[in-house]
């Protein structure tokens, strides 16, 4: 008989040895929250899209997009909006879709994959977010540096000057840091967010993957 | 959800918590940490219950959503982590504790199988309680030769922890 068996033979005799729960507890225990991990995951997600819009509706009426308004780029900034918009609708629609699919009567395996996919969508959106943070920093800069007379002003007294490499090179280091910065910080967050509440599913995860390799 | 779903939510896991409390056994080892293991999956085949067709038996239908909580699903909350965190902490178990005497032998056997990771004690649990190779492969989403192969490495690590 091997160790196991002998666990079998106590496990299944000890029935009265564990607490006994009456009708009452268990019904007040329906009733209480989840504190699950796809809980949070959805929350947390909810709170992502939510970020990117505000940060999208802050943008505007600040001193920086009456600048962009008055540069008369409507042309680029609405079809940019309408894309960011349809973007926002097609992956807020995936992860809903995706979160419904998230069942506890899955096999194991299943359950960890449709959290991962869910997750992964919201992962998406974020870097696509990043990537147009970048995008738009770069055509911004660019067509300032073509459009703005201010700029223009700036240039020429340092073209005058003979110091027209170094005010293009400081431009361009400002907008590398803020956008080193800026993404830095965001993977951060994520980092420890998704590190902490994921680290035990995925170890699992892969422990399953593992075993069917 | 109405009353009578409700009602018969409770009764059945009423008649069937030993389930749950098991699950808890395997996962946990504190009191504290226990009850909120056993909240949780609580909360959790109350959720998936109203689509429960009675096509499975419950008790079937309970060991997946008990494991999927305690595997997946389930955050450890402060309390349970303070006390009941064996992940990081690695016991030998010496030799003279390995008594004869059956008491001593099934303690020394509980602490070896809590030091199994969480998917290796998924199928301690199933094949304590008697499930065969098909249903650890369904439960788990793995193939049938491969969680015979596991359990069969698991034996083995057992007797190693044991028998260090």
């Amino acid at each position: 008989m091997d160790e196991l068996d002998i666990l079998k033979k106590d496990w299944n005799k000890g029935n009265d040895k564990y607490p006994k729960l009456s009708y009452n507890e268990i019904y007040k225990m329906i009733l209480k929250k989840s504190s699950s991990i796809v809980k949070w995951i959805f929350i947390i997600s909810i709170l992502e899209f939510a970020f990117w819009l505000a940060i999208s509706f802050s943008f505007k009426g600040t001193s920086y997009s009456g600048k962009l308004e008055a540069l008369d780029i409507n042309h680029i900034l609405i079809p940019f909006s309408i894309i960011s918009y349809g973007v926002l609708l097609y992956f807020f629609y995936l992860f809903y879709k995706n979160y419904k699919n998230i069942s506890a009567t899955d096999s194991s395996k299943t359950l960890m994959e449709n959290i991962i996919k869910t997750r992964k969508t919201v992962k998406y959106y974020v870097i696509f977010n990043l990537v147009s943070l970048v995008i738009g920093a770069v055509i911004g800069a660019l067509y300032g540096f073509n459009h703005n007379p201010e700029f223009s002003n700036k240039l020429d007294l340092a073209t005058a000057n003979g110091e027209v490499f170094k005010f293009y090179a400081v431009i361009i280091i400002v907008i590398i840091l803020v956008l080193a910065v800026v993404i830095g910080v965001l993977l951060l967050f994520y980092w420890l967010i998704y590190g902490i509440l994921l680290k035990r599913l995925n170890r699992n995860y892969k422990e399953l993957k593992k075993l069917d390799a | 959800m109405n009353k009578e779903l409700e009602h018969s939510f409770v009764e059945l896991l009423e008649k069937h918590q030993n389930i749950v409390h098991k699950v808890c056994r395997l996962y946990t080892n504190n009191y504290d940490a226990h009850n909120d293991l056993f909240q949780e999956i609580t909360i959790q085949l109350w959720k998936a219950y109203p689509k429960f067709r009675g096509d499975a038996k419950f008790s079937t239908w309970m060991y997946r959503v008990g494991l999927n909580t305690a595997i997946t699903l389930y955050r450890k909350s402060k309390r349970s982590i303070k006390t009941q965190d064996f992940e990081g902490v690695e016991f030998k178990i010496k030799a003279e504790d390995y008594d004869d005497t059956e008491e001593q032998q099934l303690k020394v056997l509980y602490k070896a199988v809590h030091q199994l990771n969480d998917i290796e004690k998924a199928l301690v649990f199933l094949y304590l309680e008697d499930k065969d190779y098909r249903e650890i492969s369904e439960t788990l989403g793995i193939s049938e030769v491969n969680a015979r192969v596991k359990m069969n490495r698991i034996k083995t690590k057992l007797r190693t922890i044991l028998n260090p």
